[in-house]
């Protein structure tokens, strides 16, 4: 047990190390994606106004709050994802990769348990200041209600799932920037067809709900600002559809990282490039 | 005396055969990685669909489709160049074979231009492919006249300039990988993918215009539109483009330089 937990407690370490190395990038970041959020809101469902050359930037309180809400777990998944994405592609590189082997954990918590923690700090780092440079444009209205824990730590643990599905697929294929990359932002449209921003077709709304965050950032929404309680069972927000996803999500990156460790070891391609 | 028959030594002109071994490299690998190209691009596709259906309201407004096609176009080249050149400087770095490369007798700028050439392969191949799908499917139309080239081109030269400055700085930042997403999703948001840049607050429409792809999107739409290029020229959109691409790319090629000679100073050629 205490061999586990000082594993545990040296990836999470490691975890941090590289986070704070990256801080400068972190910086880049803010500004940009605070600036994404204020101009994405007018930008939704206009496509008469823009096909006509004029569209009107003006701000609303309302959907810059709904908007910022469905961008936070897209930060949680590219913290999470991305990041151990390019992280796993250099160990394979650099041939560190297969020391994770020495390790008394499995060797697909060694990969995304360093990233968990790191990712949550980065996460509120960000969001903190994209929150702070957006109020200073626009009022931001959320019940802050303690409740909302349950959301996003079900939120947590699909983004681990993801990421280790991602992690399987850079054992493998390598090199799956592009890929990657693309899920990230279906993810986040996803997310934002969650809410009721506007009206989307059936097909639409039903392909979300497979989607990873969606059930997360609808209950979220249900709770910081419809003020409903988690606590409701049905419904793309309900208990049984987050805990589930957020279940399906972990069981299913588990079994892809296993899939392509075991597809990676049998051709002895772990550190071989 | 004894003489060592140098290989290849059929070749007139050994810096130009260095070169386009680069790109065929760079051709091989993509070729064998044409599996997760293919996927990529299609998840890309489906990514640009999805935004047109936000935008639209849940439908798709093929006006605006139309005004954002071009710029769809430009961000799969830009992205996908970007993404590979910066991953496979990593993935040589990492490997230890960028300081191999440092052996040959060939100047590293020739190199650089080889594998140049194959990010552009890499990064056209499927950005025309399913621009062309949708250009097709959708009935989109434009007025295409062979003055569209012009922009295209420079649009192309921009992109790649962008993908190479990407490249350089994987040389002296370690976590230019999850950054270059980042830029990534600047080039779509202010290239015009969402919304045309034109349609921006002018002062967010005067910042976009510095993003890598935004003037070419616009003089390529102003010409699809049927716009004669003098137009573009008159309006100051084409001769900005020319600045931007020539500033870019020369940007990217000294930049390669400068952190190649501090990696090679430093042992940045390794494994960090």
């Amino acid at each position: 047990m205490s061999s586990f937990l000082t594993s545990l407690g040296n990836e999470t370490r490691k975890g941090l190390l590289f986070a704070w190395s990256e801080r400068l990038q972190i910086l880049m970041e803010l500004p940009f994606f605070a600036v994404f959020i204020l101009l994405a809101g007018p930008l939704l469902g206009a496509g008469q106004q823009i096909a006509a050359g004029r569209l009107s930037w003006s701000l609303h309180s309302g959907r810059t709050s709904l908007l910022l809400l469905a961008f936070v777990p897209a930060l949680v998944f590219y913290f999470q994802a991305v990041k151990l994405f390019w992280r796993l592609l250099a160990e394979i590189q650099s041939g560190t990769l297969e020391q994770v082997y020495l390790s008394p954990l499995p060797s697909w918590l060694v990969a995304a348990a360093g990233r968990v923690v790191a990712a949550l700090i980065e996460t509120i780092i960000v969001v903190a200041g994209i929150y702070g440079i957006i109020s200073a444009f626009v009022p931001l209205h959320y019940a802050w209600n303690v409740t909302a824990l349950l959301p996003a730590a079900a939120l947590v643990v699909t983004g681990t799932g993801y990421s280790l599905i991602i992690g399987g697929m850079t054992l493998v294929w390598k090199r799956i920037q592009m890929l990657q990359e693309g899920f990230l932002l279906l993810v986040m449209v996803f997310a934002i067809a969650a809410l009721p921003v506007l009206t989307v077709p059936g097909w639409f709304a039903g392909l979300g709900r497979a989607f990873p965050v969606t059930s997360a950032v609808a209950s979220l929404y249900g709770v910081l600002i419809a003020r409903r309680p988690v606590t409701a069972l049905w419904g793309t927000g309900g208990l049984v559809w987050l805990l589930g996803t957020a279940a399906a999500y972990l069981a299913a990156g588990i079994l892809a990282f296993h899939a392509g460790e075991r597809t990676a070891r049998a051709r002895g391609s772990l550190a071989r490039y | 005396m004894i003489t060592i028959p140098v290989p290849g030594a059929g070749w007139r002109m050994p810096a130009l055969r260095a070169t386009v071994n680069e790109t065929a490299k760079g051709v091989r690998l993509m070729w064998r990685r044409r599996a997760t190209l293919v996927m990529g691009a299609v998840t890309q596709g489906f990514m640009y669909l999805m935004i047109e259906f936000l935008v639209g309201g849940g439908h798709l407004n093929h006006a605006v489709l139309a005004l954002t096609l071009p710029a769809f176009f430009a961000f799969s080249l830009a992205s996908a160049a970007a993404l590979a050149g910066s991953g496979s400087i990593a993935e040589e770095v990492n490997g230890g074979t960028l300081e191999q490369s440092q052996l040959s007798p060939v100047r590293p700028a020739l190199l650089m231009a080889g594998r140049l050439a194959a990010l552009a392969a890499e990064g056209l191949v499927p950005a025309a492919v399913v621009t062309a799908a949708y250009w097709a499917g959708f009935g989109v139309h434009y007025q295409v006249r062979p003055d569209v080239l012009v922009p295209l081109l420079l649009t192309i030269a921009d992109a790649l300039g962008y993908a190479l400055l990407m490249a350089a700085l994987t040389l002296t930042v370690a976590s230019i990988g999850t950054v270059v997403h980042v830029f990534n999703m600047a080039v779509m948001f202010f290239g015009g993918m969402f919304v045309p840049a034109a349609v921006f607050p002018h002062p967010v429409e005067i910042f976009a215009r510095f993003i890598p792809t935004t003037l070419g999107v616009q003089a390529i739409n102003g010409t699809l539109a049927g716009l004669p290029l003098p137009a573009a020229w008159a309006d100051g959109t084409l001769p900005l483009l020319l600045a931007h691409a020539a500033a870019l790319s020369a940007a990217g090629w000294l930049t390669y330089l400068s952190t190649l000679r501090r990696a090679r100073r430093g042992r940045g050629l390794s494994p960090r």
